[in-house]
């Protein structure tokens, strides 16, 4: 099964075209071509290309879900005009962002000015290629997907904060602050919520834990960590009700006050590529990832590519959560975000994980089954 | 010495309330604006389609202004060019001064055809031209849309308001309707001072200036100073369109009637 990774099929498709072009080539081209170094670098271009393409649509047409979600949540309909429902507005606006002139303040600090964004935007593409959406679609099976997943989402307050000090504004100096307070405050609860999860599925595989699933869905008996999961997943992404980094009624607008054109758009893809990240993570911890039960009918799950389809509903259902929870919430203030965040969720994640160990002992639940082959 | 500001809050709040309940509220809001948006996508659907009539029409019971266009709602004019007498009445009556009185073919060399072209820069849908004109051929329609590119395409030419005529678009029925007993010129005579101005202005040259037997002046009486003459107004030919009334500088001209 790993065997068919995305990137082999890249490796796959990359030595058949050069291997055709080669056939056709005098000698000592041919042979320059076939050459196994190029055959690797070309694929790992190939692989890059892929993700990049796969995360850029996936985060535009997320964008374009929420404004319409967050459409109906107002009464209002949402882009409308621009392809299909308003589909390809996003990317109209993505090309103006493209367009415009990129500037900095005079006294800001050019390196971590250009450099935070940049870095913030390139974390969480490596981000998207770690993580497995199907069978076919991983990187490799890593031993330690999910804790590589998790470090690298915890840079983000770095480069947050590095950008936010460089622009040498005080508003954003104090959003980049807030941000920082922010996710680590929640970090840790969030990350005792993936311990629960890797209690009962015994690995930091995430396909271990998706093939864990198989049987029934962690949501069910883990949902005290998936409250909590959530809960962080929503600090950590800075939406509403937890967006004080960027609060726009008091720090007009954050951490990215001063950037405006691409680099803002880095910021604004980024953001949306954590949500999806942070989806998928959702996704894969607790509803089953790329399987479905049982139950469900053969032909909606034995077509090609169902496990991505399966997947990408699933992730994009979690996402329309995140936007309803936006709908509804107002914004917390900071003194109770970090109240809630050290008070509250700490506690509740280590009663999740106190229930996830119980879990584990007992082995079965009436309503859930038995668990496949207890972990560890 | 100063208390320190402190943020008061209740404490009793109950997590199931403050996150629950807006949540099932949005929810619901979701559910009802999935199937019913507020939103009419403008350009390609209109309050004034029938889908919406029974919904925001009259009989719903809202407010006035959301429901299909009304009856008298003052959009852009139409003009019949065919029946304008270019009376000029509809340009003294614009308080915007937005109406110029352009030539159009079809008149004789001597009086050419003069109709309003109007100004939409600067007009102010107050409808006081259509309910001027004597001929009901200037009345204003339905339309609305009226946004063009500079501000040239907003002076609306005669001819361009008789194409707005020509599409039968439903008209404001609206126009001040003089009593029936009052339809004709009448002079005060003692007034007037022969000017001429009424008989020259007269869109149907029904205005004869007649001599008048000038009066012999009394010892220590001084005459006025005027033309001896009168107008005598022909009713047969007379179209009602006022404008002697307006153009008569020393305002003797009324509406009356006469036996
Ligand atoms: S008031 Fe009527 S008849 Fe007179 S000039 Fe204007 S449009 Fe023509
Ligand atoms: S509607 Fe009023 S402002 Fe407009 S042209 Fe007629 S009289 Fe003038
Ligand atoms: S006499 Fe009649 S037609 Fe002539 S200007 Fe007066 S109202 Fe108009």
């Amino acid at each position: 099964m790993s065997s068919l990774s995305l990137y082999g099929v890249s490796f796959d498709l990359v030595h058949l075209l050069l291997t055709s072009i080669g056939s056709v080539l005098p000698y000592p081209l041919d042979a320059w071509i076939t050459n196994g170094t190029l055959v690797l670098v070309l694929s790992v271009l190939v692989f890059a290309a892929i993700l990049l393409a796969a995360s850029m649509i996936n985060t535009i047409v997320l964008i374009w879900w929420e404004r319409k979600l967050l459409g109906r949540f107002m009464d209002r309909r949402g882009a409308m005009h621009v392809g299909y429902a308003g589909l390809l507005q996003n990317f109209a606006d993505g090309l103006k962002l493209f367009r415009k002139h990129t500037f900095k303040p005079a006294e800001a600090d050019t390196l971590g000015f250009f450099s935070g964004p940049t870095a913030y935007m390139v974390t969480s593409m490596i981000l998207f290629g770690v993580l497995p959406i199907s069978t076919g679609w991983n990187s490799g099976s890593l031993p330690l997907s999910l804790l590589l997943a998790l470090a690298i989402f915890s840079f983000a307050p770095l480069f947050i904060f590095v950008s936010a000090w460089s622009s040498n504004n005080k508003y954003s100096l104090m959003g980049g602050m807030r941000s920082a307070a922010q996710m680590i405050a929640y970090e840790v609860p969030l990350l005792l919520a993936v311990v629960a999860v890797v209690i009962v599925s015994g690995s930091f595989d995430l396909t271990t834990i998706v093939t864990e699933q198989q049987n029934y869905w962690f949501w069910g008996p883990l949902f005290l960590a998936l409250v909590v999961f959530v809960a962080g997943m929503l600090a950590e992404m800075e939406r509403i009700p937890f967006d004080l980094p960027e609060a726009e009624a008091e720090l007009v607008e954050g951490w990215n006050t001063e950037y405006g054109g691409m680099l803002f758009a880095f910021f604004m893809l980024a953001d949306y590529l954590r949500g999806l990240v942070g989806s998928f993570l959702v996704v894969l911890l607790f509803l089953g990832g790329w399987t479905m039960p049982s139950w469900v009918p053969g032909a909606l799950t034995n077509f090609p590519l169902a496990g991505i389809f399966w997947f990408l509903v699933k992730t994009y259902l979690v996402f329309g959560l995140f936007v309803w929870i936006r709908a509804s919430l107002p914004r917390v203030r900071t003194d109770q975000l970090l109240r809630v965040g050290w008070n509250r969720m700490i506690p509740l994640s280590l009663a999740a994980v106190f229930l996830a160990a119980a879990l584990v002992t007992v082995k079965c639940l009436p309503v859930f089954g038995c668990l496949p082959s207890p972990g560890v | 010495m100063t208390e320190p500001l402190t943020a008061t809050e209740k404490t009793s709040d109950n997590p199931i309330l403050w996150v629950a309940k807006p949540m099932v509220t949005a929810a619901r809001q979701f559910a009802r604006s999935l199937l019913h948006p507020s939103t009419v996508v403008y350009p390609f659907e209109r309050l004034e389609d029938p889908k919406f009539r029974t919904e925001v029409g009259i009989e719903s019971g809202k407010p006035i202004g959301v429901g299909p266009i009304w009856d008298n709602y003052r959009g852009v004019h139409a003009l019949n060019i065919d029946t304008c007498i270019s009376c000029n009445l509809c340009a003294f009556s614009c308080p915007d001064l937005c109406i110029d009185m352009v030539t159009v073919p079809g008149g004789d060399p001597k009086h050419p055809k003069k109709c309003p072209q109007i100004d939409y820069g600067k007009c102010s849908y107050c409808g006081f031209c259509s309910d001027a004109c004597p001929e009901g051929c200037l009345s204003m329609t339905t339309r609305y849309e009226l946004s063009v590119h500079s501000r040239r395409e907003m002076v609306f030419p005669p001819e361009k308001l008789f194409g707005i005529y020509q599409q039968k678009l439903p008209m404001n029925p609206i126009r001040v309707e003089r009593p029936a007993n009052e339809d004709r010129i009448v002079l005060e005579p003692p007034l007037c001072i022969g000017c001429n101005a009424c008989s020259r202005d007269c869109p149907t040259n029904c205005i004869t200036m007649m001599e008048i037997p000038k009066p012999e002046a009394k010892p220590g009486e001084k005459l006025p100073k005027r033309i001896w003459k009168e107008p005598v107004i022909n009713d047969s030919d007379c179209v009602r369109c006022g404008t002697c009334i307006s153009v008569c500088p020393k305002e003797c001209l009324f509406w009356g009637s006469r036996k």
